[in-house]
């Protein structure tokens, strides 16, 4: 007994010596590198750093910046749904019938309040959870277009519209609802590649320690790829002239077009995404419509997130498929509303 | 590297996020200011996180060579972090080493800086004051679309940077952004009365003085960019937060 007690004892001096160590190691070579690449980055730096280049690396941190809170958000809910809720709780709550689970799962998205990156890690922790891909497909497609957040910012962005605020729920829905419907029909399992966790993957719920693991290596992964997004979206954001925008405002039909591509290279999300539609004067209703609602469904930092979560081929078909759903709902509701 | 690579990218971000939410205000340059307590929660979660990864790193290692393959295998799941996650260094490093600038001429250039088209009416009525301050995007709005004339006779005072225009003019301009910098919009105000000599340099940010004057009618293309009669422009300070809110 005494043994152990000094043994343990001495480990933990060894941790506290060792984490001591480390701090004045690793905090000595942080401290070289930042004064280096100080002195000799902003030399090197100036030719480089042209107003074009400064305006990526600003939307670019921007975007990671604006991600990092939702998707922190996105997988604390994921990794407390796949430590703490058991799996029966879903199954209970959901219908067995897809075809009914999913308008369920796709109205449970007004829960919950955030943009586009929390939605990705919660569908995940979803399925593993047992719900139907169908439904969780549904509820990840819903819950950043329809949540009360995007809708008030909706009706601020557009004065004395209610039809817009109203046509954005309904066309969002719809198309939410068809893809879950479409998944359930003609989708497969093997497109879907969900990550494997090595000890959350139980149907028991794991507790506290199962929440952090799960939390850390949630956040860093969606994490990893919201950057590859925030990169791709800067770029387009840089690259992209606004003048193109003049020379489709012409035909209705190509400007409904250009705004919903339009949306998936801006990755506005989704909570401003009504303000910017807003200042696209020249454009028809219906266009502005199909941009927001194209918006929090697909773009570049989603299809960047869910490659990640489920796998590429997942990304690509599911992306393409909703892009085209979310076009022709907001076609048909833009025409039916306003 | 591997074992406490998840430890030092957690506090990496987390540190970044302090660095520009909680220890100064330099958040405002790529998000709104509402954001704030939600990035300072995020910036010590992150924080948190890292220590534990590093805790959990240190004392595994105690045990390590007792059970090396299990090891090996739960490695590179949780404490080496999925290789992706290492993306998450290039906005950490900058925040931390170079916070990137807030958007100026170059993105207010390309922008078609052109407020929508939502129809003429009235505006709420303006505070007494014998000198108004009002933002570039106010301004804007009541001067193309307000018919209750609510600027008339009034003497306004707004801040903004400048930009030039065609043949001499220049302007006034701001940024507005409503989540983050990837959604700016811009409005801008010409600026009259001071000769195109007098004119800051682009990118100067001047507070100017002065009164309306209408121009074209309203509602319309030609009412824009809406013109300000100045009697003093004076340089300023970019303000800590470059942008307005809407």
């Amino acid at each position: 007994m005494r043994v152990q007690n000094e043994r343990t004892v001495a480990d933990g001096l060894r941790l506290a010596v060792r984490a001591m160590v480390y701090a004045v190691l690793g905090g000595a070579a942080l401290i070289a590198i930042a004064t280096v690449v100080s002195v000799l980055g902003p030399m090197l730096a100036i030719d480089l750093y042209t107003p074009p280049v400064a305006a990526w690396w600003t939307v670019f941190t921007a975007v990671a910046v604006q991600g990092v809170p939702f998707l922190l958000l996105g997988t604390v809910v994921s990794a407390a749904i796949g430590a703490f809720v058991p799996e029966r709780v879903f199954t209970r709550l959901l219908p067995r019938n897809q075809a009914l689970a999913v308008p369920i799962a796709g109205a449970a998205g007004v829960v919950l309040p955030g943009c586009e990156c929390a939605s990705v890690p919660v569908a995940s922790s979803l399925m593993r959870r047992g719900v139907a891909p169908a439904a969780a497909l549904a509820f990840l497609l819903s819950a950043p277009a329809i949540n009360p957040v995007v809708l008030v910012a909706t009706s601020i962005a557009f004065p004395g519209q209610p039809k817009m605020v109203l046509g954005r729920l309904v066309a969002s829905l719809a198309t939410a609802v068809v893809m879950g419907w479409l998944w359930a029909r003609f989708g497969k399992e093997e497109w879907l590649r969900l990550p494997k966790r090595t000890r959350t993957t139980a149907s028991s719920p794991a507790g506290m320690k199962a929440f952090v693991a799960g939390l850390q290596h949630d956040f860093l992964h969606a994490g990893g790829f919201l950057v590859l997004g925030a990169a791709a979206a800067a770029t387009f954001n840089i690259a992209v002239p606004r003048s193109i925008l003049d020379i489709f405002t012409g035909s209705s039909w190509l400007s409904l077009l250009l705004l919903a591509l339009l949306a998936v290279v801006l990755c506005v999300c989704s909570e401003a995404d009504a303000f910017v539609a807003a200042s696209l004067s020249g454009f028809s209703p219906a266009a502005k419509l199909a941009f927001m609602v194209v918006g929090p469904m697909v773009d570049l930092k989603l299809i960047a997130l869910q490659a990640g979560t489920f796998g590429r081929s997942f990304a690509f078909r599911f992306s393409s498929t909703t892009w085209l759903v979310a076009v022709t709902s907001s076609t048909l509701v833009g025409w039916w509303l306003l | 590297m591997r074992r406490y690579g998840s430890a030092v990218l957690l506090l990496l971000t987390g540190g970044a996020v302090l660095r520009i939410s909680l220890f100064s205000d330099l958040y405002l340059r790529y998000v709104q200011a509402a954001l704030r307590p939600y990035l300072v929660i995020s910036g010590a979660l992150l924080m948190l996180l890292g220590v534990v990864a590093a805790v959990r790193g240190m004392s595994h290692r105690d045990h390590e060579e007792a059970h090396e393959d299990h090891e090996e295998e739960e490695e590179a799941h949780s404490h080496g972090g999925p290789r992706i996650a290492w993306l998450l260094t290039l906005p950490a490093l900058a925040l931390l080493l170079f916070p990137p600038p807030a958007l100026g001429s170059y993105s207010a250039g390309r922008e078609q800086a052109q407020l929508a088209a939502q129809g003429v009416g009235t505006f709420p009525a303006l505070p007494a004051a014998k000198v108004l301050d009002i933002s570039v995007a106010q301004y804007s709005s009541r001067a193309i679309y307000d018919t209750g004339h609510s600027l008339k006779g009034r003497t306004v005072r707004m801040t903004g940077f400048a930009t030039h225009g065609s043949n001499g003019t220049w302007y006034v301009t701001r940024l507005v952004v409503t989540c983050c910098a990837a959604d700016a919009t811009t409005s801008k105000v010409e600026i009259r009365g001071t000769e195109a000599t007098d004119a800051p340099q682009t990118d100067t940010w001047v507070t100017v003085t002065g009164t309306w004057l209408p121009k074209g009618r309203l509602g319309t293309d030609g009412a824009w960019p809406p013109l300000l009669d100045a009697t003093t422009v004076t340089q300023v300070k970019q303000p800590a937060d470059p942008y307005e809110k809407r």
